[in-house]
């Protein structure tokens, strides 16, 4: 954490999140308003003192709103970021230990998936299941699970042939403690990395889907959804657009930054350009 | 030591750090040398000692974060470290030329060995293409290359090691430099190989009267080449002197200690035979290792891959106490020895331990397992970096039930204690060790499981010199109190003469010579054996 900070990425992206984290944390409390009130006779409104960054079409006030909505976006984006990481650990690494035709198999099947872009995956998903917020998470966690599994195959196949995990090997350990003592520990490392980033892919997915309105429904205050509902207005009072669309950027830049300086400072080979 | 006319390279008052997050680091100090038309210095020291960034110093390719702190670097009485980066990039290459350790990473893999002569001499002398071509090849078979045309059409990949170092030594000497800076040539070679290298590189030497700058960790092979020997120690020169008087009659503490630690096969380590009579304790039977397997995919199209042999036949036994030592080159097949004893490759034939017959892998049990132990050749790749080194001693008292509860952390300590390391070094992780340390925590595992054989698969290699007696001594302790048989493979023949009862010579595969130490001299050996002992030298008296 210390080397994190001292990484010029890193600074930044740990900023980022931070205000994030507050907006998640407190973001209902710190809100000046009841995100859902309507003050009727403030419509369409830029920045004021009464309301810091203006109003939308019903004269909700954008500041509480998008605060409001943070929760919401992030639980979004790390939610289903984990449910990739889980499962495409999971096959990931059965793929690396067993190898033979079972990993060929996996791989094969994942290439398949891999050639469909994620965004296209995600719709063909979220189509099948309906939309709405829970489904749309899912949907994301599916398609992030290819990739991620070739990154946790990747890592175990790397760690498999260290001698350490010989070692064990000689000695007659059992393919359980092989898989959970010797090589995920380290091969953990490269998923971190990738499951921050995607982070921001999956936060920017789900804006998507609130926007094309199979993700979120009204009146959610997710991000995406906030822009969906506002751009008629958008020419009318910018403000009401850029407003939740700046807080998708920060987020999504925030665990981007981070990402990018975690993958520096866990790579031995890139830390001492990173020092300089 | 004054500099005349006949001082081809000479540093002078020489100081060199390294600017760190942590601060300064200390590289090399008031370092004075020089060398003379046609005389070899050889520059010796262990890793970290400052005989690399020398090189570089004089090269003028120091890192960005090399802070010089003053002194001269002078080639033929101009000073190096006034010239501008494109005045040394004419004289890099032209006037100075460098051999590195490893061949296959100073040549570049995408073009034509011929390509990479010419290359130098198109642009140092001035050649046309044409002429470069026809000039490379001249300078190839002075290198002892027997198709040198052809070789010029070969990529890196198509060449063995030695004949890309003999590339390496004929694009060094293209321009007849005036000085060439030779940094471990044969570390990265086979024995016989670094042997015709050396020999190639006294005679261009003669030839050529060029100043040689022999860099090297190991004495016994500088002793061969050199006029004068400098020995540095963190990044001071603590001893320099005429190579024979430095061997005859070491001044300096260091120079000492070092020259002590050189494996010398007359200094036996082992002194009291095994007992002939009693019955091995383990023995392998035409032991065979076969490598490409046809993959699922490749069957089902009917394609099966033709397996190749790693070893054929393999048969020898172990009795209580002994140490076999197994040597040979890479790829003689010594390692997948090694691994499939411990049960890491596939086998057919027969592994005997005590009364029980194993006649496949997958036979290999627990008992015998644990009766079984491996050290592997780099401590940094078999500790776990994410245990604790207190759990990597541990595991194997778990796993064979030799101890519980409370027992485990005193067993622990006490194991720690038998390779003389302090008892709280449980608590470290393996990072935070040295690389002999590290070494030393591995042969401790292997000894935890109380085994009967432990295999030492080049445990010295990744060591240096004092390092390296230090872990011999000690492996050869515990195997005297515990009475573990060892197989001992290396390819260090001096230190395994030093140490074995018995030697297995290992060829392509096939043991093709097996005998008691004593008898590695006799007439009747087999030819291979000769010649590996041929390429060994053996160090200087000391």
């Amino acid at each position: 954490m210390p080397e994190l900070l001292r990484h010029p990425a890193g600074v930044a992206g740990t900023l980022l999140l931070a205000i994030l984290a507050v907006a998640v944390v407190a973001g209902p409390v710190l809100a000046p308003y009841d995100p859902q009130a309507f003050h009727t006779l403030a419509r369409l409104q830029g920045p004021s003192l009464p309301y810091w960054l203006g109003t939308d079409q019903f004269g909700r006030d954008l500041l509480s709103r998008v605060l409001q909505g943070a929760r919401a976006t992030v639980l979004f984006g790390v939610g289903a970021t984990l449910g990739g990481v889980a499962a495409g650990s999971l096959i990931g690494v059965t793929a690396g230990v067993l190898g033979g035709w079972v990993d060929s198999v996996i791989m094969r099947l994942l290439d398949g998936l891999l050639a469909v872009p994620d965004l296209l995956l995600t719709l063909l998903i979220v189509t099948v299941l309906a939309g709405g917020g829970g489904h749309a998470m899912l949907a994301v966690a599916v398609a992030f699970t290819p990739g991620l599994a070739r990154i946790a195959r990747s890592a175990v196949l790397s760690v498999r042939t260290r001698e350490f995990v010989q070692a064990a090997v000689a000695r007659g350990e059992g393919r359980g403690y092989i898989i959970v003592r010797e090589v995920l520990p380290n091969a953990i490392g490269p998923l971190i990395i990738e499951a921050t980033i995607r982070v921001s892919f999956a936060i920017m997915i789900g804006a998507t889907l609130g926007f094309l309105g199979l993700g979120a429904q009204p009146p959610s205050t997710e991000w995406g959804l906030m822009i969906a509902e506002a751009r008629q207005y958008m020419f009318r009072n910018p403000w009401c657009v850029v407003v939740p669309g700046v807080a998708i950027a920060i987020s999504a830049l925030g665990f981007n930054l981070t990402g990018d300086a975690l993958r520096d400072l866990l790579d031995p080979r890139l830390r001492h350009a990173a020092a300089r | 030591m004054s500099d005349d006319d006949s001082t081809v390279l000479s540093v002078r008052d020489y100081s060199l750090d390294y600017a760190t997050r942590e601060g300064p680091v200390r590289a090399l100090r008031e370092i004075n040398l020089s060398i003379m038309r046609g005389r070899t210095l050889g520059l010796v020291g262990e890793s970290g000692s400052g005989k690399s960034s020398l090189a570089w110093s004089i090269l003028r390719a120091l890192p960005p974060n090399a802070r010089e702190l003053g002194g001269t670097i002078r080639l033929l009485g101009e000073d190096l470290r006034q010239r501008t980066r494109r005045e040394i990039a004419a004289i890099r290459g032209a006037r100075i030329g460098i051999v590195f350790q490893d061949p296959s990473t100073s040549l570049n893999p995408t073009l034509t060995l011929g390509a990479q002569i010419a290359e130098v001499l198109v642009r140092h002398r001035g050649l046309a293409r044409k002429e470069a071509l026809a000039e490379g090849e001249r300078l190839l078979a002075r290198t002892g290359i027997a198709r040198p045309a052809d070789m010029m059409r070969r990529y890196p990949h198509q060449a063995s090691g030695g004949e890309k170092q003999r590339v390496v030594i004929a694009t060094a000497f293209a321009c007849n430099p005036e000085c060439i800076i030779f940094d471990e040539p044969t570390t990265a070679l086979d024995i016989i190989t670094a042997r015709q290298i050396l020999d190639l590189f006294a005679e261009l030497q003669r030839e050529t009267q060029v100043a040689a700058l022999y860099i090297s960790h190991d004495l016994a092979l500088v002793a061969r080449v050199a006029d004068e020997v400098a020995v540095i120690d963190q990044g001071v020169i603590v001893e320099q002197a005429p190579a024979a008087a430095l061997f005859a009659a070491p001044r300096g503490e260091y120079t000492k200690a070092l020259l002590a630690a050189v494996p010398d096969p007359r200094r036996r380590l082992v002194n009291a035979p095994p007992d002939i009579d009693a019955p091995p304790v383990f023995s392998v039977n035409r032991l065979c290792v076969r490598y490409g397997q046809t993959s699922a995919l490749m069957r089902l199209l009917g394609r099966a891959a033709t397996p190749v042999a790693a070893l054929t036949d393999i048969g020898f036994s172990l009795r209580r106490g002994e140490i076999l030592g197994i040597v040979g080159e890479s790829g003689s097949g010594k390692s997948t020895l090694a691994r499939a004893i411990v049960g890491l490759e596939g086998f057919a034939g027969e592994i005997r331990l005590g009364e029980d017959s194993f006649s496949a892998r997958p036979l290999l049990d627990r008992a015998y397992r644990r009766a079984v132990q491996i050290v592997f050749q780099n401590p940094d790749a078999s500790l776990n970096p994410r245990q604790r080194v207190g759990d990597i001693l541990a595991r194997p008292l778990k796993l064979y039930g030799l101890a519980r509860g409370a027992d485990i952390a005193s067993r622990v300590a006490a194991l720690l204690t038998d390779v003389r390391l302090p008892p709280d070094f449980a608590g470290r992780y393996p990072h935070q060790l040295s690389g002999g340390e590290k070494q030393r925590v591995a042969i401790a595992r292997a000894f935890a499981a109380e085994p009967r054989i432990v295999i030492c698969d080049e445990i010295t290699s990744s060591l240096d010199v004092s390092v390296q007696a230090v872990v011999v001594r000690l492996l050869l302790d515990l195997r005297a109190r515990t009475g573990a048989s060892c197989l001992f493979v290396t390819h260090d023949l001096n230190l395994v003469r030093q140490i074995a009862h018995r030697i297995a010579v290992l060829y392509r595969g096939d043991l093709v010579d097996l005998f008691e130490v004593d008898a590695f001299d006799v007439a009747g050996r087999h030819p291979y054996t000769r010649a590996l002992l041929e390429a060994v030298p053996i160090p200087v008296a000391s």
